[in-house]
């Protein structure tokens, strides 16, 4: 998408087994006939109710309040038993229509929680890649932690709207940057070094500097390579904010304008409340330092939005305090949020 | 039994009344707090504000006044931490808020591990802890290592992306009873399972109670592994490390 005349690539993270809505949240309910179910607007604007199998309501998840609705959808429509095959299927359809009317430029598939067996998550990358592009011309993002299973996805996958991105390769599996040459995909490679994440900007930039070198030497050009930092959690160290930052400069100044720089902009806010705040400052703070691209959910966290923030109003600058590492513990962040003084 | 008046620090009062709405909690709440003395409310008050300067100055005064080390920990720190637990689980209070608590703990420790260990305490017990083979996520582990460290245990961290002669051999190395893996994909969770194999086949499974965790992890899955327990957190992680030490104790008796 365009972003105040400058392009910023949107990879859509919501078509991901990892996804949950809350059970006491407003999108849990009853259908009509009495099943606790996730209700939804299809694509005629009719709501429409995903029912909760009573194999989910057995996980421990669920019990905790919580609800995997991607893998719900998913299971539902690969089962292929009536009605809730086409159910899932629908659910699956709008949730690919919501980031396609977002302006998402890659829709990041990602399967690996669906199962721990390694046939079952190759399976599914199959089944939902051939769905997803029946429903979408938008290209995707073959999103896993796994190279078999990305390869899985990478077979089936139809050129002919656009190259796949390949999610990710890194110095731990440089055999994914054989695969997207393989594919002719672009690739995002992570600044994770063969035996750990980075602690600093320093060694993200020296480990990516090591991908792109990597990717360069098989032929990749360097327009098609995204760089992922690592974006870790605020609320586990306060540096986090200014590790994510300082890199995007660092490499940004490194590379020029050629390469792309993006992330997980959503890691900086786990275990946090008014998580969609968090992740609107620190989309408006990354932008600024460089990145032009973010994996995000474009339906809830826009970047047109987060930019139109005003930033003298209070709640951007405790904010933006918190992610530049000056408010100690999230101290005073987190007081604002008990207050309540956080909505609005 | 205790009544909630017999408490005279009045944070600790509110504490109660305000974040622990589980009526066997409360109970065993007002039962532990009622027992100890003003100066150890205050320091368990300090904790749960995550006042670390106000623990470890208390803290010493305590000592210095002649108060007992176990004391100190048992009716302030660990007294503390628990309320600091509920409010976690509850949502009343978020991760940095624990880290804040967890470093007061560590800053009372300070001056109580050296005390216990001279006079012959060990330390309550040992674990291993390790980020399974082919991940390189540590940040919950850590999290746990912080929280494990602050409830007095003494953690060995093998860092990320372990094998199974690394857990082995650390198991050996410091007899500990007690091992802790983390994964973070499901991809890398299956791991767990070979790891407890390995202790299986080196006939050293009876010996180590293993615990695991980690965002994919289930209880489903640690039973299908065949683990001893499973932690959805950093608190959970402390609490089964503890319960594994009293079951050990049992154990311990029962063979008398």
């Amino acid at each position: 998408m365009k972003l105040n005349g400058q392009d910023f690539i949107i990879i859509g993270e919501n078509v991901h087994t990892t996804r949950v809505v809350r059970r006491k949240g407003n999108l849990v309910t009853d259908n009509p006939a009495g099943l606790e179910s996730v209700r939804y607007l299809g694509t005629n604007k009719k709501r429409r109710y995903l029912v909760i199998p009573e194999s989910i309501k057995k996980s421990q998840e669920y019990e905790e309040g919580r609800v995997k609705h991607v893998i719900i959808a998913v299971q539902a429509a690969m089962a292929g038993h009536e009605p809730y095959a086409s159910e899932g299927l629908e659910y699956i359809r709008r949730i690919v229509q919501r980031q396609v009317d977002a302006n998402t430029d890659f829709l990041d598939v990602n399967v690996d929680e669906i199962s721990w067996r390694l046939e079952e998550q190759k399976e599914a990358m199959r089944w939902l890649v051939q769905a997803i592009q029946q429903m979408s011309d938008t290209p995707l993002s073959i999103d896993s932690s796994n190279s078999e299973i990305i390869t899985a996805g990478l077979e089936v996958y139809d050129n002919s709207v656009g190259r796949a991105l390949l999610n990710s390769a890194s110095l731990e599996r440089l055999e994914a940057l054989d695969l997207a040459k393989q594919y002719n995909t672009k690739v995002m490679v992570t600044a994770a070094s063969e035996s750990g994440m980075p602690q600093n900007p320093e060694e993200r930039l020296a480990n990516a500097s090591r991908m792109v070198d990597a990717a360069n030497d098989k032929g990749i050009a360097t327009e098609d390579i995204f760089i992922d930092p690592l974006f870790f959690p605020i609320g586990v160290d306060t540096e986090n904010g200014n590790h994510a930052f300082e890199a995007i400069r660092m490499l940004r100044e490194k590379y020029g304008s050629d390469i792309h720089i993006s992330g997980g902009f959503s890691n900086v806010s786990f275990q946090m409340p008014s998580r969609r705040l968090i992740n609107d400052v620190f989309m408006v703070l990354a932008i600024e330092s460089g990145a032009d691209s973010g994996i995000i959910d474009p339906v809830t966290n826009k970047p047109q939005s987060a930019l139109a923030i005003d930033r003298a109003s209070q709640v951007y600058q405790l904010t933006e305090d918190m992610l530049l590492g000056k408010d100690r513990f999230c101290r005073t962040f987190l007081r604002a949020y008990r207050k309540g003084e956080l909505e609005g | 039994m205790a009544e909630i008046t017999d408490i005279q620090n009045e944070i600790i009062v509110d504490e109660i009344e305000e974040f622990i709405e589980r009526p066997d909690e409360r109970e065993r709440a007002i039962n532990t707090f009622a027992q100890t003395t003003p100066e150890m409310q205050d320091i368990a008050a300090a904790l749960i504000d995550g006042d670390n300067d106000g623990v470890d100055e208390m803290t010493k005064a305590a000592l210095d006044a002649g108060t007992e080390a176990l004391e100190i920990m048992d009716d302030g720190l660990i007294a503390g931490m628990g309320v600091v637990g509920i409010k976690f689980r509850e949502n009343f209070i978020f991760v940095p808020e624990v880290l804040a608590c967890a470093r007061a703990m560590k800053a009372g420790m300070a001056y109580i591990e050296p005390i216990l260990s001279a006079s012959g305490i060990d330390p309550i017990g040992t674990v291993i802890m390790g980020t399974v083979k082919g991940d390189l996520h540590d940040i919950g582990k850590n999290l746990c290592i912080m929280m494990l460290r602050g409830a007095g245990f003494v953690v060995h961290d093998l860092g990320v992306d372990t094998s199974d002669d690394e857990f082995i051999e650390a198991v050996e190395e410091h007899e500990a009873p007690i091992l802790g893996m983390s994964a973070l994909l499901t991809t890398t969770m299956p791991n767990m399972g070979k790891t407890i194999e390995a202790f299986i086949d080196e006939d050293l499974r009876e010996d180590v109670k293993i615990m695991v965790g980690g965002a994919p992890v289930t209880q489903e899955f640690a039973d299908d592994m065949g683990a001893d327990g499973y932690g959805k957190d950093a608190l959970e992680c402390v609490a089964l490390a503890k319960k594994f030490l009293e079951e050990e104790e049992d154990e311990d008796w029962a063979a008398d």
